[in-house]
């Protein structure tokens, strides 16, 4: 169980997906203005996140391995995310029309996201089991969240600031990310 | 490898499979009509409705938050589309294309600087503003070329960007894109409704003019030879360029900036050349007119301001009627300029051209008398905007002394008094209000007592204290039945068919030291008075819009209607409100005055119409606005002196209709349109450069 507990604390703050493995920069910084699209963003790619790391690991250990073709495991997994968005994207239009229309354009977006396709092959990569790749996708989506919740609380916080025009929009944007990597820097060494 | 591609090939079989199971399930019903009108529209996701994308844009269009006409990149074609598939009317939308609005590149403008870092406008704005001195000026790096979504625009050889109207959308990216905010959007209706504001490249002349004309395009034209078009560019915003270019008093010329060096450049002279040019070719220009409206709106009073408002009117598509009392149009240009100054056939063929945009016109007819504020209404014009100008001493009209009525319950100070002195009757209402002080006003609150009314209001506009009255005084007056306002302003009259019913007016709320209404507006609080006469203390009436008050009770009831105020210069030039005591209303010294509040009467009935606030841009220019000029020129190209306007000999000015001014001969003109040294804020013609 401890086990699993430190995978969690490790995915989520010790090697965070956004902030110490630099994956899904693109709807970090372009969901995160608002706290509310924020949390949306977060649940889709949890969710997705989770699917798509169950689906990879099946896909890995029941078709590539078998047959020999673990060097196709790239194309393989893009093309599963990719269908996997596109039927996430249909059941939140249809279930929950409202995180489908606060999410927009980024929702499509997630195909594209590295941080997906990422978490998939570390899956593979770190040799997990299928309960460890669930609960490591799971917490790497929570990081995720994590990361895009701090940074939206404190960019909703911009409007008020005192910013030299130099700075105002992105440039400060990408300041704040690269403060808040620093800080998530200070969690090294809490997980082996 | 075979197993290679039929494993993918299943795997991507499956999650076809998958996908197409789940669009079953998971189908949501999209009203069709969405997607016939996303189909509709051009797809180039330009933004310039102000949504994110096509799709969202026919969403927002089928549910009815967006007009089907509201695609910028589409065009009429798209917006008759749209609304066929909505089975709706549409209102074609005016073309709108981008305008570039600086005229000197960064090599021949003062710099702070040499740039050379990212090509990029946005890049250069960030390093203390860019290269330039003028802080509204065209960093000239093409970034709105690169972000033109249609390639309508490119880099001139001159390092300003170049907009190829035809085939510019006016979609509005590139002027999101500049940072400097030099590029606009414009119609013919932005032209006209447009005022100069701070953050606009304007000459001095220019900013001057009272009707706001681009003199240092109309002189660049003239330079080109282009006369008709320099006539077009002067039309744009003055209508009568062949009578102001005789009897105008040119405040531009005072202003030019060659006064710094020798002598201003004969605008004037100019404007009369290109315009007689015009006359002359017997061929007159068609303005650029906005699609017709169909709206019908009247305006009172056939002289310089009427004719222009009803013009400026017709351009923006309505159907005015001016009306006017004399038999002839043209009002005090007719009646008092004298014919050695403005010919008359000069005024007709002018008035002519105006009649010609699709303005009718009744002449002898007189508010008051033959038609009323509420008639007209009740015949189906939507406003009536009321310009009848200088001519107003009633009491001098006709063979018997008589005071006339042309607004409902509403006289002048003086002709009422001098009638009451005549012994003349001139019966008042049971509540009266007088706008304006002075003892005349005291004079005729008591008179107005004396005829019967019960409650007389006197509107100051200055301050109790400023007016040095005692309490002991008010409190006399009020027994009698006269009640003081101070620091107020009457700003709107209400009324109900020819019964003027209620009156509005600011008061500056009292205890926040200050003295006049002028001095602090905005903290003022209105109050609504039940009044039957108004009498105000001018020499005239000010120009008053009158609409129509929307009833419920169908065509049956009785016709509300109220007053609003065109809007003017902002304070403390003048201020908002019907009168303005502390000045003789509006009583323009110069024709081109008058044409300038006709082109204000005309965009404001426009505003109003299109349910917008009747109100002036927030940095519009002023005569008091301080913006960026230069105090001394250099580096002049050299120039002849300023042209002499050749006149007739005072033996042959013995025949009073003839012409004394004969005006500039072609050869004459030309040399004079080269001493312009096409002034923008900060920069002008020069020899050499840095």
């Amino acid at each position: 169980m401890s086990e699993y507990l430190l995978l969690i604390v490790s995915a989520i703050l010790v090697s965070n997906i956004v902030l110490a493995r630099y994956l899904g920069n693109c709807p970090f910084l372009g969901v995160s203005q608002k706290m509310d699209t924020a949390v949306g963003m977060g649940m889709a790619v949890i969710f997705v996140v989770t699917l798509a790391g169950m689906i990879t690991w099946v896909v890995q250990y029941a078709i590539l391995n078998p047959l020999g073709l673990e060097y196709l495991r790239t194309i393989a997994f893009i093309l599963v995310i990719a269908s996997l968005v596109q039927l996430v994207e249909m059941f939140l239009q249809k279930s929950i029309p409202a995180l489908y229309k606060a999410l927009g354009i980024f929702l499509p977006l997630i195909t594209t996201n590295c941080a997906v396709l990422g978490i998939a092959i570390i899956n593979i990569q770190e040799e997990y089991d299928f309960m460890h790749t669930v609960v490591f996708s799971f917490a790497s989506g929570v990081g995720f969240t994590l990361a895009m919740v701090l940074l939206a609380s404190l960019r909703e916080r911009f409007p008020t600031a005192r910013i030299p025009t130099t700075f105002a929009g992105m440039p400060i944007a990408m300041i704040t990310v690269g403060l808040l990597a620093l800080a998530f820097l200070g969690f090294t060494g809490l997980v082996d | 490898m075979l197993a290679a591609g039929l494993a993918i090939g299943g795997l991507g079989l499956l999650a076809g499979v998958g996908l197409a199971v789940a669009s079953r399930v998971f189908y949501v019903y999209v009203d069709p009509q969405i997607i016939e009108v996303e189909e509709a529209l051009p797809g180039a996701n330009c933004g310039g409705c102000g949504l994110p994308g096509c799709s969202s844009a026919a969403q927002a269009i089928v549910v009815g938050q967006l007009a089907p006409n509201a695609c910028v990149g589409g065009g009429p074609d798209v917006h008759t589309k749209v609304a066929e598939i909505l089975g709706v009317e549409v209102e074609l939308k005016e073309p709108e294309i981008a305008q570039i609005g600086c005229r000197y590149s960064v090599a021949k403008a003062d710099i702070k600087y040499l740039y050379d870092g990212v090509y990029d406008c946005r890049a250069a704005m960030l390093l203390n503003g860019g290269a330039k001195e003028c802080p509204i000026g065209c960093i000239g790096l093409g970034s709105c070329v690169k972000a033109c979504p249609f390639g309508a625009l490119s880099m001139g050889d001159d390092g300003l960007p170049v907009v190829h109207e035809d085939i510019c959308t006016g979609c509005g990216t590139c002027v999101r894109t500049c940072p400097k905010d030099i590029i606009t959007l414009t119609s013919v209706s932005n032209r006209i409704l447009g005022e100069y504001t701070t953050s606009e490249c304007t000459a001095p002349c220019q900013r001057t003019c009272p009707a706001g004309i681009n003199i240092p395009e109309q002189i660049r034209q003239t330079v080109l030879g282009n006369y008709l078009e320099a006539t077009r560019i002067i039309k744009e915003r003055n209508p009568l360029p062949l009578v102001c270019g005789r009897i105008c008093p040119h405040p531009c010329e005072f202003e030019c900036r060659r006064n710094l060096e020798d002598e201003p450049v004969a605008i004037n002279y100019l404007k009369r050349f290109v315009a007689d040019y015009e006359r002359a070719s017997g061929r007159r220009l068609q303005l650029f007119k906005a699609p017709e409206t169909g709206r019908r709106l009247a305006v009172v009073g056939g002289g310089a301001e009427g004719l222009t408002a009803a013009c400026f009117m017709a351009r923006l598509g309505h159907s005015p009627t001016v009306f006017e009392a004399m038999p002839k149009l043209g009002g005090l240009l007719r009646t008092v300029i004298p014919e050695s100054r403005l010919p008359r056939d000069v005024l007709d063929w002018e008035i002519e051209g105006i009649l010609e945009m699709g303005v009718e016109a009744q002449t002898g007819k007189s508010l008051g008398r033959d038609f009323t504020v509420a008639s007209l209404l009740k015949e189906g014009y939507e406003a009536v905007l009321l310009a009848t100008g200088g001519w107003d001493a009633m009491l001098m009209r006709g063979q018997e002394p008589n005071v006339e009525q042309s607004v409902p319950g509403l006289y002048l100070l003086l002709p009422v008094s001098l009638a009451w002195a005549l012994g003349i009757d001139v019966p008042v209402g049971k509540r009266v209000a007088i706008a304006g002080g002075g003892e005349m006003a005291l004079d005729a609150a008591k008179h107005c007592l004396q005829l019967g009314a019960e409650q007389v209001t006197i509107f100051h506009r200055r301050s109790q204290q400023e007016l040095g009255l005692p309490d002991s005084e008010l409190t006399k007056l009020s027994d009698q039945g006269i009640q003081l306002l101070f620091r107020s302003t009457l700003t709107q009259l209400k009324g109900i068919d020819e019964q003027l019913t209620q009156l509005v007016y600011r008061q500056l709320a009292s205890g926040n030291g200050g003295d006049s209404i002028r001095s602090a507006p905005g903290r003022f609080k209105e109050t609504f008075l039940a009044v039957d006469t108004v009498i105000a203390a001018g020499g005239r009436l000010p120009e008053m819009i009158f609409v129509k008050v929307p009833s419920l009770e169908g065509e049956e009831s009785p016709l509300l209607w109220q007053t609003i105020s065109p809007y003017h210069e902002p304070p403390p030039v003048r201020t908002e409100g019907v009168f303005d005591t502390s000045e003789p209303m509006s009583d323009y010294r110069a024709a081109v005055e008058a044409i300038g509040a006709g082109r204000r009467g005309a965009a404001s009935v426009h505003l109003y119409l299109a349910g917008k606030q009747v109100i002036p841009p927030e940095n519009m220019i002023t005569t008091v606005t301080k913006v960026l000029d230069v105090g001394q020129v250099e580096n002049l190209m050299p120039a002849e002196p300023r042209q002499k306007m050749p006149e007739r000999t005072t033996e042959e000015r013995v025949d009073p209709s003839l012409e004394v001014e004969l005006g500039l001969n072609e050869e004459m003109a030309r040399q004079e349109s080269a001493r312009c040294l096409n002034c923008g804020l900060i920069c002008y013609t020069r020899s050499k450069y840095h």
